[in-house]
C-alpha cells in the first residue's frame, strides 16, 4: 500500500515531465489485485490506444472512498472501482457523476444486472461474482447454507466475518436457510453467535482459506467465486455447492470522480475494459467474471468463474440501500453475538 | 561537550522539525477527533466506547496480553541472556546472531509460520496425539494461546538482547561476591541482578509491551475476530465502519498506554535503586 503510494506520488511528481510526450493523464483507483496482469491486459494496450498516460493507485473500497471524500474539493482520482454499496455511497455523498450510457460502446453487451447496479445511474458493473460454499466432498455434504451449522460440520467450517465483503451475503442465505428473509440479519447473526466457540475461525481474508484447507483445519468454507481457482490446485476432494437456497453474491462496479478534468477519458477507459476482447482476456486468466454477455470462454475457465446469463439472473444479490442502511447495525449486531 | 546550548538546540532542529511535521502534527490532528463531537470539545467518545462491553473486553484482553507476553518475556529472557553472556566470545557472537535472525524476517512470514506449527495437523498436534495426552488435534489456532506464542515469538529477542547489553554492564565480581556470602541463587537474582540491570529490564519491557499493544498482523491471522484486540478493533472501526471517532479513541488508548507503561516501568527501577 505505501509503495503504491510513494510509487503513484513518485509518478504524479514526473507528470510535467511525461506532459512533454504525452498531454493527457489518467488516474485511476483499482483494488490491488492481480496488478501485473491488469497492466499486460489492460493499462497498457489501453496506454497506447489512447496516446495518453495512466496512472494506477491501488486500495480497498473503503479506503479508496475515504480519500475521495477527502478530496472532493480537487479530486486527485478520476475514475475508480468500488463494491456496489460503496458506489451508493459515494453517490448519496456527491462524490461521482452520472454516467452517459452514449458514451460506452459496450453498454449494451452487459448483462442487465451490470447495466445500472444500483438503479441511480452513477455506476456501471464490471464484473460480478457468485457467492457459495467450497466445501470437502469426502468428509460433508452440503444441500442447505444451514449445513455449515450442523453439530457435526460446524467445528470445521470458517465463516466470513461480517466486516468483508462475502460475510453479509453469505448470513443472508443463512437466514434464508432457518427461514428468515429480512435485511437486518439477526436471525442468521444469532444463530452464528451460538456456534461461534465451534467455528473454527471468521475469516477476514479469503486469501487465508487454501492454506487452512490444505492443513485440514477446515472442511468448508462460504466463500466469492473469484477464490474458488486458489481450492482447485489443491490435491484434495473440494467441491462448490449448489444449495437449495441458491447462491448469493456481489458485484464490482466503476464510477466517475466528481469535478474530474478527465471525465470523458475516463468513459473511454471504461469502455476500453467493458469491450468483449478485454473482459474476455481478464476471464480466461480467471482474474474476473464477465460481465460483457458476448465473452465466450473455455470450459476451464467457465468452471472456475461467474459465468453465463442464467447464472447472473439466479443470483440473490443483497441491494446497496439495504447494505448501506444496516452496516453499522449489522456490525453492531455481530459485535454483540458473534464478537464477545 | 556543546559550547553552548544554543548549538545543541541548532543541531536537533532538523530532527525535531522533522518528527513534529510528520509524526506529531498528523497524529495530533488525528488524536483531536477523539475529543470533538459536531464542534464542540467532550469526552463523550470515551463514554460510549467504554459503555461497550465487547470494547472493555477487547480493551482488558489487550492489556492483559501485554502484561503477559511482558512478563514470560523477562522471566525466559534473563534466563537466555544469562546463558549467553556467560559463554566463549565465539559462542556468545554465534549466540547473539541466532537471537538477531528472526529480528530479520519479516513478522508476517513469522507469524504464518505459526499456522503451519499450532495447525490440526502441525508439528504441536502430531507431538500431543503421538504421545497419547489427546485423542484428537487441539484447537490451538485462532485461540488466545496462539495470539501469545505468536506475540511472545514475535518480542522475545527484544527482551534476550536488552538484558544481554545489561548483563554484560554489571560488575563481573558482582555475583560471586554475593554467593561468597552465602546468598542463594533466587537472593543473588532479586538482589544483585534485577538491581543492576533494570535498566535493560526497563528497555525490553517498555519495547515488548509497547511492541504487543500494537502489534496487528499477529492478533489478526493467529487470533483473527475471535481474539479481537485494541489493534484489530481500530482497523475494523477504520476500514469498515468508517468511524474515525471510535478508531481515535482506540489510538489515543494505545499510545497512553505505551507512554504510561514506560513512565511505570521508570518509577520501578528508580524506587529499587533509592533503596
Amino acid at each position: 500500500m505505501k509503495t503504491s503510494l510513494i510509487a503513484s506520488a513518485a509518478l504524479l511528481a514526473l507528470i510535467p515531465l511525461g506532459a512533454m510526450a504525452q498531454d493527457r493523464t489518467l488516474t485511476i483507483s483499482v483494488y490491488a489485485f492481480a496488478q501485473d496482469d491488469f497492466k499486460t491486459l489492460v493499462y497498457d494496450p489501453f496506454e497506447k490506444q489512447c496516446g495518453c498516460k495512466l496512472v494506477v493507485e491501488t486500495g480497498n473500497s473503503v479506503e479508496r472512498l475515504a480519500k475521495m471524500e477527502a478530496n472532493k474539493a480537487n479530486p486527485a482520482v478520476d475514475m475508480a472501482v468500488v463494491s456496489m454499496a460503496d458506489a451508493l455511497s459515494a453517490s448519496r455523498k456527491g462524490l461521482v457523476e452520472r454516467i452517459d450510457p452514449s458514451k460506452l460502446t459496450n453498454f449494451e453487451k452487459l448483462y442487465d444486472l451490470a447495466k445500472d447496479p444500483n438503479g441511480d445511474g452513477m455506476s456501471v458493473g464490471y464484473t460480478f461474482y457468485a457467492t457459495s460454499i467450497a466445501y470437502r466432498s469426502d468428509k460433508m455434504k452440503i444441500e442447505s447454507w444451514a449445513d455449515l451449522l450442523k453439530p457435526e460440520y460446524v467445528g470445521h467450517v470458517a465463516f466470513p466475518n461480517v466486516t468483508t465483503n462475502q460475510g453479509p451475503p453469505a448470513l443472508y442465505m443463512l437466514g434464508l436457510a432457518l427461514g428468515t428473509d429480512t435485511s437486518d440479519l439477526k436471525g442468521p447473526i444469532e444463530a452464528v453467535g451460538e456456534k461461534k466457540d465451534d467455528i473454527v475461525t471468521f475469516y477476514e481474508k479469503s486469501s487465508q482459506l487454501v492454506q487452512l484447507m490444505q492443513q485440514e483445519e477446515i472442511w468448508a468454507a462460504p466463500i466469492g467465486r473469484f477464490s474458488w481457482a486458489g481450492f482447485t490446485k489443491l490435491d484434495l476432494p473440494i467441491a462448490w455447492a449448489t444449495p437449495k437456497e441458491g447462491q448469493t453474491g456481489g458485484m464490482n462496479v466503476m464510477v466517475v470522480t466528481k469535478g474530474s478534468k478527465n471525465q470523458d477519458l475516463a468513459l473511454q477507459f471504461m469502455d476500453f475494459w467493458l469491450s468483449t476482447d478485454i473482459q474476455t482476456k481478464l476471464a480466461e486468466k480467471l482474474i474476473d467474471s464477465p460481465a460483457n454477455k458476448e465473452v465466450k470462454v473455455s470450459e476451464a475457465a467457465a468452471n472456475n468463474l461467474t459465468y453465463g446469463e442464467e447464472t447472473a439472473k439466479t443470483l440473490k444479490l443483497i441491494p446497496s440501500a439495504a447494505a448501506l442502511d444496516n452496516r453499522d447495525a449489522w456490525l453492531k449486531e455481530w459485535n454483540d453475538k458473534v464478537g464477545q | 561537550m556543546f559550547q553552548n546550548r544554543a548549538e545543541a538546540l541548532a543541531l536537533a532542529l532538523p530532527a525535531a522539525v522533522f518528527a513534529a511535521v510528520v509524526f506529531l502534527l498528523p497524529v495530533s490532528i488525528l488524536l483531536s477527533e477523539s475529543f470533538r463531537l459536531q464542534g464542540a470539545w467532550t469526552l463523550s467518545a470515551y463514554g460510549d466506547f467504554f459503555s461497550g462491553t465487547l470494547n472493555r473486553t477487547v480493551f482488558i484482553r489487550t492489556f492483559k496480553l501485554g502484561l503477559e507476553v511482558t512478563a514470560v518475556s523477562a522471566i525466559i529472557g534473563y534466563a537466555a541472556a544469562f546463558a549467553i553472556v556467560n559463554l566463549p566470545p565465539k559462542g556468545k557472537g554465534r549466540m547473539i546472531g541466532l537471537v538477531t535472525l528472526p529480528l530479520m524476517i519479516s513478522p508476517v512470514a513469522r507469524t504464518y509460520a505459526w499456522i503451519v506449527i499450532l495447525g490440526r495437523t502441525g508439528i504441536v498436534n502430531q507431538a500431543v496425539t503421538g504421545m497419547g495426552l489427546s485423542d484428537g488435534p487441539l484447537r490451538l489456532l485462532f485461540t488466545e494461546t496462539a495470539v501469545f506464542i505468536g506475540l511472545l515469538q514475535l518480542f522475545l529477542p527484544l527482551m534476550i538482547l536488552s538484558l544481554i547489553s545489561a548483563l554484560e554492564n554489571m560488575p563481573k565480581d558482582a555475583i560471586p561476591a554475593a554467593r561468597v556470602l552465602g546468598a542463594n541463587w533466587f537472593q543473588v537474582f532479586w538482589k544483585v541482578i534485577l538491581p543492576l540491570t533494570r535498566e535493560g529490564l526497563v528497555v525490553g519491557g517498555t519495547l515488548v509491551f509497547t511492541g504487543s499493544l500494537t502489534a496487528y498482523i499477529t492478533p489478526a491471522v493467529l487470533g483473527g475476530s475471535k481474539v479481537l484486540m485494541l489493534e484489530t478493533l481500530l482497523y475494523q472501526q477504520v476500514s469498515v465502519a468508517n468511524n474515525f471517532v471510535s478508531a481515535s479513541v482506540i489510538a489515543f488508548m494505545l499510545i497512553v498506554m505505551s507512554f504510561a507503561a514506560n513512565i511505570l516501568l521508570k518509577r520501578l527501577a528508580t524506587a529499587r535503586n533509592k533503596r
